[in-house]
């Protein structure tokens, strides 16, 4: 679980920052308007860096901003958002001089939706959640339940194995040593399916989908200036959210993705409607890791994966 | 004015389009088509009215619908007219359409040119590339009722002699000699042996009087913007330079939300404004 | 007079069972994955255990995902254009909240404005609401601050209040007390219910704890509509999707879009966003290719436009953007830091 007592360490380095002149502005994060909320925090006011916060809740993937953003920007980031800045590099869509990179070491993020889950009760009532050790303390209507931090962090989180930023300038708090991943139930589930049985399970996700494409604007990976799905020459699919097209916008999305994704878990965890994207994008993510031995953002001077080709590779993949 | 018309609606439904057919094409420049076309239907094709102003939604089938103004008088309605560049999905497919292929067509939508108040002044039209096309309408309209207007001015200009449109209409003013034609290129050109020079400068070289007389104006963006300027330099108020806007719309008939100007609707409230009025609105992004 | 009844929580079942004789009754479910009005499944009325709001508003009812506008069909006579034909089915809308009710009647303004909206009308005319007052306001809900409060009934037919055991059933409008006098699960409420829903009311109103000052508001973003460094600063964690306005119960802005079929084709309404960067796009040039702007219109056309066409706030309060918005930007947080005609002069 990430430290909250390194807040001040961050503060200090992102204050000097902007003190020098190092920096044009800084991406963080702050208490958001809700409990158990952090939301972006995007200044040039030194003032307003002391609004930083590191808590186990510290969700957003930031390196979402960067594309477009003139300048120099000190960026706080987690392992996997560490690994999206990486791959942007890679992309040719951040330049590394341009970014200063804050690296938080992160054993995992709180799943509020979990604890919703698992106590029954609604974030906006429950009074407390604080950590022990490496259990999870919430309180609620005058009491207090304990669960395993396996129980309430993010899929993701639980799926990671680069908890330590694997660029940084700053390294705020200690290495972690990534832990062994645990197993993924929906997604082993979801393999067990008869084709025909996932396709009637996907048909019936993307009914629900109300084409808000908020998976695609909070992942960093996202950067196409005009989305596929906006073309009209060619019409790629339908602006209308039928399920058929909707169901073709995240395929084609997790296929754009390959070898930039670096499951940060954003998109899931964006969707309004609980739609279970990860299973599309993890798998992807999974196979350019069986296939190319890659995880997308681990060294920026790789060229990008798809972008990249070795005649000694296998072709098995194409058809 | 905003136009309440709603007795062209098919079925009483205003998403519904009347069916059409393209009865003549005109190759203005090799991006730009104008169709005429008719109703399919006997009684609408005898009824249909419209003012100059007020723009259609047209449907390709299968394709979508775009938005052109009625590019044709309402005193000459024996078919209707609207003016095509070549610049998307749908303007491509219309322009791939032969002759006696059939659209859809929704209208007549917005307000229109506010004849009442323009007659008996001196008319200033203004205007570059495609965007003669709904003032055209009103030239004719102007024309056609030519006593009830004063002088008659009409400046138009183009990049170059191939984009500019409506040939025919062109040759006929400047032999009128009801009224004064001047026509501009923006740079000189070995097959053209008329005037050169963008047509905000021309205009100011014209120098149309201001004393009882309406400017109306449309092109593309940048034209009217620096035309504006130069009316007000030449005396014009305000109140006495009008356009007509252009915005993305879908529905045509202020529901969608897109066209939209701070509180106002091009597609209701317009598209026709007056400069006074575009001044007040809250929202400086017109 | 309006009809007042009540009925217990173990009936509650057998209430919507006797209204789904005549209706098709719509009640809160979370079978999708994430709390939605769906075709009540017959079987139990348990929701009211766990309901609070639904993500997706009822507005969904009235403005489908996918709405079939006309079908076409071609052949060597020409095109021949269909219209669906109108749900003649009436709707019944159990369990909608006050700030989704009103919403109802924020969107008539738009839809029965000038050309009829024959699409919306038809369902519009078709829905009794029977709504369920908020014993239990979220945190991010603020209706109050905008003429709404939990106990609102404005726009519903007939509105239940939580009572112990049960609910407390009133007639709002003439079709809701028809609908009454023709059901026969009610029960006679005492002095006692009408006393113990009105104390819950009172003390739900209690319980909402973010307020905002919305006095000339319309005037204040006027003012500062051409602020670009205060819209700048508000953008920025903005990420420009669609969840905020899809999901807003009072946003109704459309997309329409033309398919080809097997049979001929087919043009559909769906809603849009004026968050979207393509919303306002045209060839020659988008007037909100930047993000402030987009949002400076989306707030601006809630809190300033709407209350200049039809006086009304296009706000019920129900807090969806702030709950959902995925960077939680906060409406409520831009409304109170709005720079004021003051501080302009003093510069």
């Amino acid at each position: 679980m990430i430290k909250e007592n390194n807040c001040n360490k961050l503060i200090e380095e992102a204050k000097n920052l902007l003190k020098q002149g190092k920096v044009q502005r800084i991406i963080g994060f702050e208490k958001g308007s809700l409990r158990f909320t952090v939301t972006p925090l995007i200044t040039s006011d030194t003032d307003a860096a002391e609004r930083l916060v590191i808590n186990p809740f510290i969700v957003n993937n930031l390196s979402n901003f960067l594309t477009g953003l003139k300048g120099k920007t000190a960026i706080v980031a987690k392992g996997c958002d560490s690994r999206s800045i990486v791959s942007l590099i890679q992309d040719n869509k951040v330049k590394r001089e341009d970014v200063v990179i804050l690296g938080i070491p992160c054993n995992g993020i709180i799943d509020l939706a979990k604890v919703e889950k698992l106590t029954g009760i609604d974030k906006d009532k429950i009074d407390n959640i604080s950590l022990n050790g490496d259990k999870v303390l919430v309180s609620f209507n005058g009491g207090k339940k304990e669960f395993a931090t396996t129980e309430v962090l993010f899929d993701n989180c639980l799926a990671c194995d680069m908890p330590t930023p694997t660029e940084y300038d700053v390294l705020i708090g200690e290495a972690i040593k990534p832990k062994p991943p645990v197993s993924q139930d929906k997604l082993n589930e979801l393999k067990e399916k008869l084709p025909a049985e996932r396709w009637l399970y996907w048909q019936e996700q993307f009914s629900h989908c109300i084409r808000c494409y908020a998976c695609r604007s909070v992942c960093p990976a996202c950067f196409c200036t005009r989305c596929f799905a906006e073309e009209n020459k060619p019409q790629w699919l339908s602006p209308t959210p039928h399920w058929q097209d909707n169901l073709l916008f995240q395929i084609t999305r997790s296929i754009h993705l390959a070898g930039r994704c670096t499951d940060c878990g954003e998109c899931e965890r964006a969707c309004p409607v609980n739609i279970p994207l990860r299973s599309l994008t993890k798998e992807m993510y999974d196979i350019v890791d069986d296939v190319f031995d890659y995880k997308a953002g681990t060294d920026k001077e790789d060229a990008p994966l798809m972008a990249s080709y070795e005649s000694e590779e296998a072709e098995d993949l194409f058809l | 004015m905003p136009n309440n018309n709603k007795d062209f609606l098919a079925e009483g439904n205003a998403y519904l389009p009347h069916i059409a057919v393209i009865e003549k094409i005109i190759e203005e420049t090799p991006d730009t088509r104008t169709f005429h076309f008719n109703f399919k239907d006997e009684k609408l094709k005898k009824e249909f009215g419209f003012e100059s102003g007020q723009f259609g939604e047209y449907s390709v089938f299968g394709v979508g619908e775009a938005t052109f103004c009625i590019s044709s008088s309402p005193t000459r309605k024996d078919h209707l007219e609207f003016a095509v560049k070549r610049v998307g999905k749908v303007t491509e497919a219309l322009h791939r359409l032969p002759v006696g292929a059939e659209i859809g067509f929704r209208g007549p939508f917005g307000n229109s040119f506010p004849l009442e108040e323009l007659k008996g002044k001196n008319l200033v039209f203004v205007a570059g590339g495609i965007g003669l096309a709904p003032l055209r309408s009103l030239i004719w309209n102007a024309i056609d009722n030519r006593k009830d207007y004063k002088n008659i001015d009409i400046i138009y200009g183009a990049r170059s002699p191939q984009d500019l449109c409506f040939d025919y209409d062109l040759e006929a003013w400047q032999k009128d000699k009801s009224l004064n034609a001047v026509i501009t290129i923006d740079r000189e050109d070995k097959n053209w042996k008329g005037k050169v020079g963008f047509v905000p400068q021309v205009l100011e070289q014209a120098a149309p009087s201001a004393k009882d007389s309406v400017a109306i104006v449309c092109g593309p963006p940048v034209m009217i913007r620096f035309t504006f300027p130069v009316l007000d330099k030449l005396g014009f108020t305000p109140q006495q330079m009008i356009t007509t806007l252009e915005k993305r719309m879908k529905c045509g008939i202020g529901k969608c939300g897109r066209c939209n100007i701070g509180d106002v609707y091009v597609c209701k409230d317009g598209p026709v404004f007056s400069y006074a009025q575009i001044k007040g609105f809250v929202s400086s992004e017109y | 007079m309006s009809i007042i009844k009540k009925i217990g929580k173990q009936d509650l079942g057998k209430l919507l069972e006797e209204w789904k004789q005549g209706f098709k009754v719509l009640a809160p479910s979370r079978e999708s994955g994430a709390a939605a009005f769906t075709e009540w499944n017959g079987k139990d009325a348990s929701f009211t255990d766990w309901y609070r709001n639904t993500v997706t508003p009822p507005k969904s009812i009235l403005l489908p995902l996918v709405e079939k506008m006309f079908s076409y069909t071609k052949n060597e006579e020409g095109y021949k254009l269909e219209t669906p034909p109108p749900d003649e089915k009436k709707q019944l809308v159990f369990g909608i909240r006050p700030c989704d009710a009103k919403a109802f009647n924020l969107l008539d303004m738009t839809f029965k404005d000038d050309y009829q909206d024959p699409y919306y009308l038809n369902r519009r005319q078709n829905i009794i609401l029977v709504g369920l007052s908020c014993k239990d306001p979220y945190a991010c809900c603020f209706c109050t601050s905008l003429g709404s409060s939990p106990s609102d009934s404005s726009g519903m037919d007939i509105m239940l209040t939580d009572i112990k055991d049960g609910f407390l059933v009133e007639s709002v409008s003439k079709i809701g007390e028809e609908l009454m006098q023709n059901t026969k699960s009610l029960l006679e409420a005492t002095d006692d219910d009408k006393a113990e829903a009105e104390n819950n009311r009172q003390a739900a109103i209690q319980k909402i704890s973010r307020k905002i000052d919305v006095k000339g508001i319309s005037e204040k973003l006027r003012q500062c509509f051409d602020d670009e460094s205060f819209w700048q600063d508000i953008a920025a964690k903005c990420v420009s999707c669609g969840i905020c306005t899809l999901l807003c119960p009072t946003c109704y802005c459309f997309d329409i879009n033309d398919e080809v079929t097997a049979e001929g084709g087919a043009r559909y309404r769906s809603p849009d966003s004026c968050s979207f960067s393509v919303y306002t796009k045209m060839p020659v040039e988008n007037p909100r290719s930047e993000k402030w702007k987009r949002v400076r219109n989306r707030v601006c056309h809630k809190y300033q436009v709407y209350p200049t066409l039809f006086n009304e706030i296009a706000c019920t309060g129900c807090g969806r953007c702030i709950r959902l918005c995925p960077v939680n930007w906060d409406i409520t947080q831009t409304l109170e830091s709005l720079p004021s005609s003051e501080v302009k002069d003093a510069k």
